[in-house]
């Protein structure tokens, strides 16, 4: 239990730094050409916990799904966990593409940004995460 | 903390599941055709009051159907992951441990979903409606994966005999 909260805690911290850094600030220029579809600066500040709340639940799904069924492959079955759920979320992303007009180089660069987050977490949790009987071999 | 493992996922080293590939496509086609069926119902004409609530962040008709295509290739890539994850982390199948499997998954896109209200003008109804369709879709579709797809029988590695 101590390790899957250590894991989840660490794949929490890095996909909320991730997200700051790679969608709050490099992307932010690719963001405000769809300016449109977003909520204004301030309304979007007012519910930031709600973002919080959105990656500590995508910490928590990756760390049980990983627990459940991958654990003990290390960090290649993290990494593995990883790009499965990424390409799951971009076939998502082609559905939001064909219903909401936004702009392809932006859902390609969030796509992008998404498999390097999916891969780090992979990492994280793969190298933290042990199963008790793999810990006591 | 222990690993719970899923059903039938406990392997024993010495045996490998072989990959049944007529069962792995009629999962996937069994997957994708509830998937696509269930988001025309869910999101499609169940939504679509809620979704005219907010009508500048949806495609105007004729433009939703030129990225139809997108629609269809983004459902193979959901159907064709989610019976890939299902067969190969729920080798025995079964529909209760995929559908597990399945709403678990599906916590991943509700993530999401939290994610996109805080940056998106949803409504509250939107993304409630969007979390309880990610959790029907995700499990009823894995469950129907883990009910058809099952690994061949396994084959076990001749160890020999030092």
């Amino acid at each position: 239990m101590k390790r899957f909260i250590i894991a989840f805690i660490a794949a929490f911290i890095f996909i909320f730094l991730w997200g700051w850094f790679y969608n709050g600030t490099l992307l932010k220029d690719v963001f405000a050409e769809a300016q449109t579809l977003f909520r204004p600066r301030e309304e979007m500040m007012g519910l930031f916990h709600w973002i919080i709340i959105g990656q500590a639940g995508l910490a928590l799904a990756f760390v049980m799904i990983y627990a459940s069924g991958f654990a003990g492959g290390g960090i290649a079955a993290g990494v593995r966990l990883g790009i499965m759920l990424e390409i799951l979320a971009i076939g998502a992303r082609c559905a939001i593409y064909a219903t909401q007009p936004f702009p392809a180089k932006l859902l390609v660069l969030i796509s992008i940004g998404g498999f390097i987050e999916m891969i780090v977490t992979g990492v994280i949790v793969g190298a933290i995460y042990k199963p008790a009987a793999a810990r006591t071999s | 903390m222990k690993a719970p493992g899923f059903h039938g996922l406990t392997k024993k080293p010495q045996q490998t599941e072989i990959m049944d590939w007529k069962k792995f496509f009629i999962a996937f086609v069994a997957a994708f055709g509830f998937m696509f069926v269930f988001g025309f119902i869910w999101y499609g004409k169940l939504m679509q009051g809620a979704h005219m609530e907010v009508p500048a962040l949806w495609r105007p008709e004729a433009d939703f159907g030129s990225h139809f295509s997108w629609l269809v290739f983004g459902h193979i890539v959901m159907a064709v992951f989610l019976t890939l994850l299902c067969s190969k982390f729920v080798p025995a199948g079964g529909a209760g441990p995929c559908a597990h499997l399945g709403v678990l998954l599906a916590l991943v896109y509700v993530g999401n979903d939290f994610i996109t209200y805080a940056v998106q003008p949803l409504t509250m109804k939107i993304l409630c409606g969007w979390i309880v369709g990610a959790l029907i879709q995700f499990g009823v579709a894995a469950a129907i994966i883990g009910a058809i797809y099952k690994s061949a029988s396994p084959a076990t590695i001749q160890v020999p005999k030092s």
